[in-house]
């Protein structure tokens, strides 16, 4: 067994290799800028260099006279498309060719459709505009920046959640802390580049695109276009990195249908790499004020967290992480407050683990401060702070297995042998720290329909319109039909990423692999069903079996008595050649609406703080080890250790690797990524990959990931909690704490970079 | 040029970069467009046993030379090449995107001599990206793989 293939413990599946894994490794898996398009046009797209204003002038002369250059899509081409919506499956309100009005930098002014690629990117380089110009705000502290409550503007942030009376509690707190913090801008960046291909054939439209939600978009984009959904279809078979980036849908996809449509065949845009930064969403910057007062013993007996937020002009988007954190520890009393601040910007979105990477690295590093405050090491600090009840809604936890990957991380990290005291620890000329923090995620899961069909000779389609990001989706949904049916992984089949399948909720909070393997246990357990009614049936192989139990292994009908059948010759009782059953799969708690929302492209969350009987949360604890040159100040992160609980582990390989990416993740929130904002002009200045720093290969050493068994029956049927997003929650607050440790000197603004440390 | 054995014959426009001609014109779609400005490496072919980033080079510099991608490492029985049998065994991808060009540069990083220890691994595949951060089981498939190539 080599490292990437951890044996299971209890409640755990096996590590299978991916099923798709040789598609992948040959150059075969086609993501939707490869499949291939008979007599395809090719779109780039051009785009403003001013962020506030109105265009007066677009040159587009030049351009059209460009030899293979069809056609050009601009500003008043849109007549009977209605502008985008912000929300769930909108990334933003801003229609960039409805109006002359801009928005932010880098906005969409055209799209040149040419021949081919290259004439298409000249065509594009030969338009320019004419502006009337305005002084835009870039961010937080720019003139013209609005600033107002977060609460109520967004479904996903109703309210700012409080308990008790903190201003008492921490006014006569023996211990207290009162500090800032604040993270960067940051861009996804996943490395395929964002594209949309569209076809007509006739008054049916399909889409390839890279999507993380192909149902609400079908639906979107019908409504944009003024189509029935019907005649829509999105097609996203595998996706190359999204980490929220693929969720919402932006305003180029229509723009290419229509363009595809004006020249009477297919289009096809891929966005350069510059481009994305500002056509796509991103994470905004944040700042944080939190102060906590606890008594001498440690005890916490108030925290306030106040979060700030940039937003774009229009759109409310909010993250509002106040609700994990203000829910992580035995607090005496609460207070929150989430603002937006609307400047000229592109609309955020969601970016991998959008409320609790910033939230939490704020919480977290405050509470190193606060351990340090207190003279009381920070693992031992947290765990007299563990709570038995949510301090909001004195609602119990589901399932909480902190302390417990705290005691395992501790261990197998080697916390015991920290010195407390700053700069003690060094070997040779590098300064060694070491530090810890908590990750936090909520566990949700949404409405999900699933296809599964069993043919007589033992071979299983899975069918599900669910999104393989790289999350391992496509293997576990397959592990559990192998399961359930009783057959090897290698018969079954699966089918997702088309809004053609069942619909599946967005690929999005973590909530995928306990949707998506929820519906389709229960599609199995239908298939099981009819098989063992007509299995044990009068005419069946095992009749007069009675009310044996029946089970399905090896390409058998078994009893608990040992007597079998084969598939075939239940099949042939049956007089039949397959069983397909549909399987809509809604969480406890769900609206009566929610499985109709399903089908409109609306996932209804359950989970996290929502339910009535209990909070739902995922955990796990982060230790890491920095080694700071002590005449460079370079920073280097050689080991770090993660322990996690999640509930039902369907596949140790998969889950071992999402975390391991997730604390990487985390070392690039912590000491690279952030994109630079030009004040005068809002604009960003790293666009590229040069420039926009992310971990590389030799930035990173040792990742130790332990999967510490959970068994939590109250979360979903399939007893699973996501964790996609748990791994980079927190890391950037242990290698803050890391740095602290190593030279005395408290970073607070991310990322953590050499000029922070010199002198 | 020739790419994986097979001539091709095909006329471009000068302007076509070695990326977009295989992807757009002969349809070989393994290789990938991450970046476009050779900062990323998951567009890796090797041309005459070496790596190279083909969306910096046009496709007319390459006429007459041997171009490899990831569509052509697989045996003619379609057994896999020791790297590739190596990123599956050790899980070295999630979404994928990067990965031919990961293979690409690891097999280039090998015959250079550039794998003897996981740090030099580490430090020669750091032109590849993988944003899904797969990094420490690319490092156990280049081991793995190098052994195996070695013994062949």
């Amino acid at each position: 067994m080599n490292q990437a293939a951890p044996a299971p413990k209890e409640n755990m599946g096996n590590p299978i290799p991916r099923v798709d894994a040789g598609l992948k490794v040959t150059g075969q898996a086609g993501y939707p800028a490869d499949l291939a398009v008979a007599n395809v046009a090719y779109g780039v797209l051009a785009t403003s260099n001013i962020a506030k204003g109105r265009i007066s002038a677009l040159r587009l002369d030049k351009a059209r006279a460009m030899p293979g250059v069809l056609d050009i899509v601009s500003v008043g081409d849109m007549d009977g498309v209605d502008k985008p919506k912000f929300g769930n499956t909108g990334a933003s309100s801003i229609g960039p060719l409805h109006d002359r009005t801009i928005f932010h930098d880098g906005q969409i002014i055209a799209l040149v459709v040419a021949e081919t690629f290259e004439a298409a990117e000249e065509g594009a380089m030969q338009i320019s505009a004419d502006y009337t110009q305005e002084t835009p705000s870039a961010s937080f502290d720019s003139a013209g920046a609005e600033m107002e409550p977060a609460a109520g503007k967004s479904p996903l942030f109703k309210e700012d959640v409080n308990a008790g009376d903190f201003e008492a509690a921490y006014s006569t707190a023996a211990v207290k802390i009162d500090q800032t913090y604040s993270t960067p801008t940051q861009h996804h960046n996943p490395i395929e580049l964002f594209s949309t291909t569209a076809m007509w054939q006739g008054d049916k439209l399909t889409i390839y695109e890279p999507s993380q939600n192909v149902t609400g978009w079908k639906i979107e984009l019908a409504r944009q276009l003024n189509i029935d959904p019907v005649n829509v279809r999105i097609v996203s078979p595998y996706i190359g990195g999204a980490f929220g980036s693929k969720g919402p849908m932006t305003a180029r996809t229509a723009i290419v249908a229509v363009a595809a449509r004006r020249v009477r065949r297919p289009v096809r845009c891929v966005v350069s790499r510059m481009q994305a930064f500002n056509t796509q969403t991103y994470r905004a910057e944040t700042r944080h004020r939190i102060r906590i007062g606890a008594g001498k013993d440690g005890r916490i007996t108030a925290f306030a967290h106040e979060g700030w937020e940039v937003t774009s002009r229009p759109d409310p988007y909010v993250v509002g992480g106040t609700s994990a954190t203000g829910r992580m520890y035995d607090y005496g009393s609460v207070l929150t407050r989430v603002s937006l601040v609307h400047a000229d910007r592109n609309t955020p979105g969601y970016m991998r683990s959008p409320p609790e990477t910033p939230y939490v690295y704020a919480l977290e590093n405050a509470m190193d401060e606060m351990a340090v405050a207190l003279g009381m090491d920070p693992v031992q600090f947290r765990r007299i702070n563990e709570p038995q009840k949510e301090p909001i809604g004195g609602k119990p936890f589901s399932s909480r297995s902190l302390i417990n990957c705290y005691d395992q991380a501790a261990e197998a990290f080697g916390w015991s042998t920290r010195d407390p005291a700053v700069g003690s620890m060094r070997d040779g000329d590098w300064l060694v720290g070491m530090g810890c923090a908590t990750a936090i995620y909520p566990t949700a899961a949404a409405p999900c329909a699933a296809r599964v069909r069993l043919t007589a000779d033992g071979q299983v389609r899975v069918q599900c319109g669910s999104h393989e990001i790289g999350t391992g989706v496509r293997t576990v949904a397959a592990q559990m039909a192998a399961e359930r049916l009783g057959v090897d992984i290698d018969k079954v089949a699966v089918e997702m990423g088309d809004s053609a399948l069942p619909p599946a909720p967005v690929s999005g909070g973590s909530i995928s692999t306990a949707s998506v393997c929820s519906a389709v246990l229960k599609a199995c357990e239908a298939v099981r069903e009819k098989l063992f009614v007509a299995a044990a049936g009068n005419d069946g192989p095992l009749a007069g079996s009675g009310n044996a139990k029946l089970d399905m292994t090896n390409e058998k009908v078994v009893t608990e008595t040992g007597k079998s059948a084969k598939l075939a010759d239940v099949f042939k009782a049956m007089q039949i050649g397959a069983i397909e059953e549909y399987a809509e799969f809604a969480p406890n708690g769900s609206s009566p609406e929610a499985l109709k929302k399903l089908y409109a492209g609306q996932a209804e969350f359950h989970g996290g703080d929502q339910d009535k009987d209990s909070v739902k949360y995922a955990f796990g604890a982060e230790f890491v080890e920095v080694r700071i040159n002590s005449y460079t100040r370079e920073i280097r992160v050689p080991r770090m250790v993660g322990a996690f609980a999640a509930g039902r582990i369907m596949n140790t390989r998969t889950a071992r690797s999402q975390l391991m990416g997730g604390m990487i993740w985390g070392i690039g929130q912590a000491l690279h990524e952030a994109t630079e904002i030009d004040q005068r002009h809002a604009r960003y200045v790293n666009r590229d990959l040069q420039d926009y720093l992310v971990p590389v290969n030799a930035d990173i050493k040792a990742v130790d990931v332990i999967l510490v068994p959970e068994v939590d029956h109250e979360v979903n049927p399939a007893g699973v909690k996501g964790l996609g997003e748990l791994g980079n929650v927190g890391t950037a607050a242990a290698v803050a704490s890391a740095v602290y440790h190593a030279t005395g000197r408290r970073i607070r603004d991310l990322p953590i970079r050499i000029d922070d440390l010199i002198t | 040029m020739r790419i994986n054995g097979q001539v091709y014959n095909l006329g471009l426009d000068n302007r076509t970069s070695l990326l977009d001609a295989l992807r757009d014109h002969v349809g070989l779609t393994g290789t990938k467009k991450g970046c476009d400005h050779g900062q990323c490496g998951a567009c890796t072919v090797l041309i005459d046993g070496k790596r190279v980033l083909s969306c910096l080079s046009f496709a007319v510099m390459n006429e007459g030379r041997e171009v490899t991608t990831v569509e052509g490492l697989a045996s003619a029985d379609d057994s896999l090449h020791p790297m590739q049998q190596a990123f599956i065994d050790n899980d070295a991808f999630q979404c994928g995107y990067c990965t031919p060009g990961q293979i690409m540069s690891a097999i280039g990083c090998i015959s250079e001599g550039h794998a003897g220890s996981e740090d030099d691994i580490r430090e020669y595949m750091s032109g590849n990206l993988c944003r899904c951060a797969a990094y420490p089981n690319i490092v156990a498939a280049i081991l793995q793989a190098r052994d195996e190539m070695r013994r062949a």
